[in-house]
């Protein structure tokens, strides 16, 4: 009960602190993006546009307004969930990330997922060879996976499944002749709800290949903290006391070494899955997946101001939801931290 | 040599030797040891630190350290050989028959699971009768080692309980399985006096119901000689003399243990000055290359023959056998005179507290009612110039707090602090920079205390810094070098790191820091708890020589009043908070007038083996727990 009003009074606190870094946050983008040397209005107009007609755009968007002012027709706008609409595609923002965001979400949520099975798996092994000749071999193994990037294992993983053995498909989310049915906007959940599996199936046949990529390159960094975290609970003497008391090796490694030292590997994912919504972009990239990345790319190479101002505020929101449930998560299976 | 008994031992060492193999060089970590302990009986194992006395507690699980094993001998739990026997089989005898209980109760516990978590455990691994319900199992356990609302103690978790309850916990678990051995290695040493007492009886009160051979390891030859029936006293993993408790300590036969035993101050009688064992016990890895006795180097009795061969172990009595070729001469060691009293120069009051008060509110919260807990309630006191002012309590009486308030560290809510004429209360920059030059402080903790990557030299110099005076490089290696001349240390320590010291060395150096830029007040928080009583006594020493030399005063923290007895001239009992007594040591200790002085005295064991230690009767009424 003590665990859940902690949790409780931890979600008031971080809701509370989250509205000023939402507000400083917003105020950057705005600014930022109003100094750099791109006029909104010119760029809504076609290129043979007179002067006059951009003057008056410039009126009509309220670009010859205070910059203040501006800022506060913005911010009402935005609390009213209009973020604008996009100069290029002549879409509204919010229905663009609406649409691209869940995708990036489930490429997250499921690299993350491969990273940590990697990522605990392989600290394990890496903690149980501790000592024997294998160590250094797998030590070599896991810096050499921590120094390659995932957009290389992005190309490798494509070369190899997909062009030289052709068993699985590498660009976009479905393959063509698959429809694609919307009740939530997360396409595997969707396929699940409607009962179309053979849609689900080739949905997570896609996922594969962009998943294993980010999941590989994230876990290297995952083993070698739980490895180290692993080691340094071992020198604690409720380890030793637990042998003493005669529990196996598998259970003490389990239920008391990994208990403890799954609270740093957890900090470090959380890290991880902050970067994670950034990080996607270059994998999007590579397998054409219809993402927030490749939403960013698009707008910034359109200087599109609308976009990329509503893409920065999803990934501040998104940064902020995740530290607050990894905290959470960190309040449930750390003790000392909740209150006396 | 063994001990003619009806019974079969329940376990025996025979030549048994450990050594370390791994690494470039092998050397013996345990030479020849051989005992035997009957079910029932309480072998206390006494030595410093590098003896090997924990040693013997891991030979016996089988988990030694990485490169050590046993090279020669056998160690017999009830006929079977435990280094020989198959790890399965040993695995299963542990924690069923053979029981451990640890130095550190708090991190003997895992933190993140409740005490009923790993109380379950346990229980489960080691059986329940059938149809009987853990829970109930793990209160009835509870129950035995006297730890109330066991119910509510097992949605716990270690952090939220006290070293002492922790303690019990752990004996619980440890005694649940009706062990018939049991290792306890040092399982008082981070507790409080009072609760060091009341841990001892109950491990004896818990072997009497189930007939258990228990080890006893401490380094309190005192301690082991009032719970234990017989004394081994190792030293450089050798036994150096074993033999029934009451005559080992009422006579000592080898000088090693008269020395261990003259090192320690006493708490009734008359004072005596202690006897101080010069240097360290030689280290494992020179102890190949050594010829003859290994104590001969520290020996007061040494003579040309000690240092041509190892002495054999010789009967000198029943059942008790040392080390030494000159048993005979071992009762001439005396100690020391006691040091002639202090000559107080003036009357002159240096610091003088009144009514200082620290309260600490719990932080603000939407949640729950902000309370106050006073910390420091009310305290008067006053140090006078080169006095030595002792401050005796548990954890918890507000004796860290206190020193907090005197060296600033914190700011009395209530109350003033007057040093040296001015009034330093506020607290503020100019009363912090004035503190500065008349109130150094001396840590706890040597370990944490000094900064691992910087070198000797620079540390004891670290208060030129903030003065801004003689920060020269050349003039501070030059106050280096008269500083570790002060504290006995070869002047070229000022080039090597802490890593590089031993404890008692650190601890030295711990105390040059402070005294670099002469302070008139030291303020010393527990600086010799957990170190040897080889080292403490050369510690007290050389604070008696310093204070002769530079005639600083000290406010002197400790929780072991037989320290304080030897060292203060005043004492101050704190009890929550509180000052309940107050008084010239020798006075407060020779007739307490509160029970609660009582109550700590009591708590130490007494000095004559043969004098009944009974500190639970004198308790009642004073629960502190």
């Amino acid at each position: 009960m003590r665990m859940f009003a902690t949790i409780a009074k931890l979600l008031v606190k971080r809701v509370l602190t989250a509205i000023p870094i939402l507000l400083i946050v917003s105020a950057l983008l705005f600014c930022i993006l109003r100094i750099l040397p791109v006029d909104p209005a010119a760029m809504s107009l076609p290129p043979n546009a007179t002067v006059q007609e951009v003057e008056a755009m410039r009126a009509e968007m309220g670009l010859n307004l205070p910059l203040y002012q501006q800022y506060g027709i913005w911010l009402n706008k935005l609390f009213h969930g209009d973020i604008g609409r996009s100069i290029h595609f002549r879409q509204d923002v919010t229905s663009l990330i609406g649409s691209t965001l869940p995708a990036t979400i489930e490429l997250a949520v499921i690299a993350m997922g491969v990273a940590t099975v990697f990522g605990l798996a392989g600290g394990l092994f890496l903690f149980y060879v501790r000592g024997t000749r294998a160590e250094a071999a797998m030590d070599f193994l896991s810096i050499l996976l921590l120094s390659l990037p995932e957009f290389l294992w992005s190309l490798f993983l494509l070369l190899i499944f997909g062009v030289f053995f052709e068993v699985l498909p590498f660009t976009g989310r479905l393959s063509p002749g698959f429809e694609r049915p919307v009740v939530t906007g997360f396409l595997l959940l969707d396929s699940l709800i409607t009962g179309k599996i053979p849609t689900f199936l080739n949905a997570l046949e896609h996922m594969i290949l962009p998943c294993l990529a980010l999941g590989i390159a994230l876990s290297p960094s995952l083993m070698r903290v739980l490895r180290s975290s692993l080691l340094d609970a071992y020198q604690d003497d409720y380890i030793q006391q637990a042998r003493l008391r005669g529990l196996s090796e598998k259970r003490i490694l389990i239920r008391h070494g990994l208990k403890n030292a799954i609270l740093p590997t957890l900090s470090l994912m959380g890290v991880q899955f902050g970067f994670l919504f950034g990080g996607t972009l270059l994998v999007e990239i590579i397998y054409s997946y219809p993402g927030m990345g490749n939403l960013m790319v698009d707008a910034i190479r359109n200087a599109d101001l609308p976009i990329i101002q509503g893409a920065g505020l999803t990934y501040c929101i998104a940064v902020l939801v995740i530290s607050i449930v990894v905290d959470s998560l960190y309040l449930i299976l750390n003790p000392k931290l909740r209150v006396r | 040599m063994a001990i003619p008994s009806a019974n079969n031992p329940i376990l025996s060492a025979k030549n048994l030797c450990v050594e370390s193999l791994g690494g470039k060089e092998s050397f013996p970590v345990l030479t020849d040891l051989n005992f035997s302990l009957e079910p029932g009986k309480i072998l206390g194992l006494v030595g410093e630190s590098g003896a090997g006395k924990s040693m013997i507690g891991r030979t016996i699980s089988q988990y030694l350290p990485n490169g050590f094993s046993v090279t020669k001998g056998t160690l017999a739990f009830d006929g079977e050989d435990l280094v020989t026997m198959a790890a399965e089989r040993r695995r299963n005898l542990l924690g069923r028959d053979i029981a451990f209980i640890p130095q550190e109760p708090l991190s003997g516990l895992n933190p993140v699971l409740t005490v009923g978590q790993q109380m379950k455990e346990h229980l489960l691994r080691i059986g329940l009768a059938a149809g009987e319900n853990w829970r109930e199992r793990a209160l009835k356990e509870f129950e035995a080692v006297h730890l109330p609302h066991g119910a509510a103690l097992l949605e716990k978790y270690p952090h939220q309980l006290s070293g002492g309850m922790c303690q019990r916990i752990l004996i619980a678990m440890a005694f649940a399985s009706r062990p018939r051995l049991l290792i306890a290695d040092e399982p008082t040493t981070a507790l409080d006096v009072t609760i060091q007492a009341r841990i001892v009886k109950l491990i004896a009160e818990m072997q009497k119901r189930d007939g258990t051979a228990v080890i006893f390891i401490t380094h309190d030859l005192r301690l082991a000689s009032q719970i234990s029936d017989e004394i081994m006293v190792l030293y450089a993993g050798r036994p150096a003399e074993r033999g029934p408790a009451k005559q080992l300590f009422s006579a000592p036969a080898h000088p090693y243990t008269r020395c261990l035993q003259l090192a320690n101050p006493n708490i009734s009688g008359p004072r005596r000055g202690l006897f101080i064992l010069p240097e360290r016990m030689p280290g494992l890895r020179v102890l190949k290359e050594l010829k003859g006795c290994r104590f001969a180097s520290r020996c007061p009795n040494a003579i040309e023959a000690c240092t041509e061969t190892e002495p054999p172990l010789a009967d000198i009595g029943p059942n008790h056998i040392a080390a030494c070729i000159r048993t005979e001469k071992t009762p001439d060691i005396v100690p020391p005179p006691l040091a002639p009293g202090r000559e107080i120069a003036s009357t002159r009051i240096h610091l003088n507290g009144e009514k200082l008060t620290k309260a600490y509110t719990t932080a603000w919260s939407p949640f729950a009612k902000r309370s106050a807990f006073k910390a420091v309630n009310s305290v008067d006191f006053t140090l006078g110039e080169g006095e030595f002012v002792g401050i005796v309590g548990e954890s918890g009486s507000g004796k860290s707090s206190l020193a907090r308030l005197v060296v600033g560290l914190d700011t009395p809510t209530d109350g003033r602090i007057t040093l040296a004429g001015r009034d330093v209360t506020a607290n503020g920059r100019s009363e912090k920079a004035y503190r500065r030059q008349y109130i150094q402080m001396v840590f706890q903790d040597p370990q944490s205390a000094l900064n691992p990557r910087r070198r000797i030299g620079s540390i004891v110099t670290q208060a030129n810094e903030a003065s801004g005076l003689h920060t020269g490089a050349r003039e501070r290696m030059d106050r280096a070098a008269e500083l570790l001349k002060e504290i006995g240390l070869p002047p070229d320590a000022a080039m090597r790191f802490p890593s590089q010291l031993s404890g008692g060395q650190k601890q030295r150096v711990n105390i040059a820091r402070a005294l670099c830029t002469l302070p008139r007040i030291l303020v010393a928080d527990e600086i010799v708890s957990g170190l040897d009583v080889s080292v403490q006594a050369q510690l007290l020493d050389l604070l008696l020589k310093l204070r002769d030399e530079h005639g600083f005063s000290m406010l002197f923290i400790s929780h072991d009043l037989s320290v304080v007895r030897y060292l203060c001239d005043r004492v101050l009992v704190m009890y929550r908070g509180e000052v309940v007594e107050n008084g010239e040591t020798e006075t407060v200790f020779a007739d307490p007038r509160h029970p609660y002085t009582r109550s700590l005295l009591a708590a130490v064991p007494p000095d004559d083996v043969n004098t009944e230690w009974s500190p639970v009767a004198a308790e009642a009424g004073y629960q502190i727990e």
